[in-house]
């Protein structure tokens, strides 16, 4: 219940940021919002030597157009990627997720870099992330370097990022006219998702001309369903989308848990698949 | 109660004697011990308090307190019944399990604050609600508890409980000097069985007749697609 001693920092650049990385080696950790840090601690899951704190940094929040991608600040709570008019415009998958991450509370101090930097493969924004094809950008004693989000989550709870990088902002392709839906399985309102599909459509001519679709929790990442969107372009109807959904569990490797079973979870990555992609093309 | 009335019974005797009449001639209304006929004679309960406290004009060899102790032995048991309606909703594809209605009536006999009865029921409705989808102690083989936090000990909040709809019958419990039965227990026990039953309700076309508590999505998934009846 209450964590290891451990050393706090609160820088006010990423530079300052990325030295007290450094110096604390392996054992120092960056804290944003908390919200899923702090249990962490508290459950004493991990006990870092050093809390390096990001809220002081500057230019770390907020949305922006740079050319044909948004840039998101990764100190960008939830609450304000999910009702920034920028971001439901040009990337809605990413606002539909940020949307449903825990409750109220949780929304306005969690943060979009918080969440992709735990990594936690039931994660909404993550499988969202993927989902839109966001590149991370990380914060390095080197200066600066972008993974894509296909490379950027390597496993359970870890990325790509180094121990003395930093993940200053998250790019993703401007897609304007694409619609979304997150749709998220939880047994109850606050807990984490059993399965959830992350769905962003481009319509043409009344049928889905092109689909993205990251799943969270369905394996140690979280995954994009290739083969579904493959089989789901040109689908036009409920039925078409249905079969080729079904799709969208092939090849991934869920947990067993107290959730579910794997192979319910596979089930549940084709029905809510099915259901977001109805629901981001209106049908 | 029993207490109260022999609290009142003794105040009465003191009353009595500060009023110079007999006891016989007192009656309690509205929180005044008062003469018969000659209602503006009056003492007071506080006054009599008051009196009892000072201990200076009391009859000869009362002892001076007001405290009260009683043993209640009923001739009978009070019975609190009702009955529970609920809609339940099952998305066969997911196993979702939605309350669309619940109706709870119940006569716990004479009531005597609406708001905590009422508050009763609703959170006796929401534990057995809890029982019958969420709570659960799961451990592994090597005997480890798995649902050792409430991150996966699942109980419900109030974005996961129904709007309930609370009414009664009132019939007084005979073997009660006030007529109450019961409230604490009635929403418990009732809706843990309502709720599961109408989600077997629900699947009984797909041939189902019980699940295991509690009602999983993948258990009610499983349920509501392995039977050999289903025909859809």
């Amino acid at each position: 219940v209450i964590p290891v001693a451990f050393d706090y920092v609160r820088p006010s650049t990423v530079d300052d940021a990325v030295s007290a990385l450094r110096s604390a080696g392996d054992e120092g950790k960056i804290i944003a919002g908390g919200q899923s840090l702090l249990p962490v601690l508290r459950l004493r899951l991990a006990a870092p030597a050093m809390l390096v704190d990001l809220s002081n940094v500057t230019g770390l929040r907020g949305v922006r157009v740079e050319g044909d991608e948004l840039v998101i600040g990764a100190m960008t709570t939830h609450a304000d990627v999910a009702s920034s008019p920028v971001v439901r415009a040009e990337a809605p998958v990413v606002a539909a997720a940020a949307r449903t991450v825990g409750d109220r509370q949780i929304r306005h101090r969690g943060t979009l870099g918080g969440s992709l930097s735990h990594a936690d493969p039931a994660g909404d924004l993550c499988a969202a992330i993927v989902a839109a094809e966001g590149t991370m950008v990380l914060h390095g004693p080197n200066g600066r370097r972008s993974v894509p989000a296909s490379a950027y989550f390597t496993d359970l709870f870890t990325t790509a990022a180094q121990p003395d990088e930093v993940l200053v902002e998250v790019r993703v392709p401007r897609r304007p006219g694409w619609t979304a839906h997150y749709e998220k399985f939880h047994r109850t309102a606050q807990a984490w998702a059993v399965v959830g599909a992350a769905v962003a459509v481009r319509r043409e001519n009344g049928a889905i001309a092109e689909v993205r679709v990251g799943l969270c929790n369905m394996g140690p990442t979280p995954v994009r369903a290739h083969a579904a969107e493959a089989a789901l372009a040109g689908a036009v109807d409920l039925g078409t989308v249905k079969a080729a959904a079904a799709h969208a569990g092939d090849g991934t490797t869920p947990a067993s848990d107290i959730s579910g079973s794997a192979e319910y979870r596979r089930h549940l990555a084709g029905v809510l698949t099915a259901r977001a992609v109805a629901k981001a093309a209106g049908l | 109660v029993l207490a109260c009335q022999k609290v009142r019974d003794k105040a009465r005797l003191v009353a009595a004697h500060l009023l110079e009449c007999a006891p016989s001639d007192v009656e309690f209304t509205e929180g005044a011990f008062r003469v018969r006929g000659n209602p503006d004679q009056a003492k007071t309960l506080a006054e009599i308090s008051g009196a009892v406290f000072a201990a200076h004009n009391l009859p000869d060899g009362m002892e001076p307190q007001l405290d009260s102790e009683a043993t209640y032995d009923p001739d009978n048991f009070s019975f609190p019944h009702g009955t529970h309606l609920v809609a339940a909703e099952v998305d066969t594809e997911t196993g979702r399990v939605s309350i669309r209605k619940y109706v709870a009536v119940d006569d716990v006999g004479r009531v005597i604050n609406p708001l905590i009865v009422e508050g009763q029921v609703h959170g006796g409705v929401v534990q057995g609600l809890a029982q019958a989808l969420y709570e659960e102690a799961v451990y592994d083989e090597g005997g480890n508890l798995l649902t050792g936090s409430f991150a996966e000990y699942l109980l419900p909040s109030a974005a996961d409980v129904p709007s309930i709809v609370v009414d009664r019958t009132e019939t007084p419990a005979p073997g009660h000097p006030l007529g109450i039965k019961g409230v604490g227990e009635a929403g418990t026990i009732a809706s843990t069985p309502a709720i599961v039953n109408a989600v077997v309700d629900a699947l009984r076309p797909r041939g189902v007749h019980d699940i295991a508590m509690p009602l999983t999505p993948e258990r009610v998934w499983r349920a509501a697609n392995s039977s050999s009846e289903v025909t859809a």
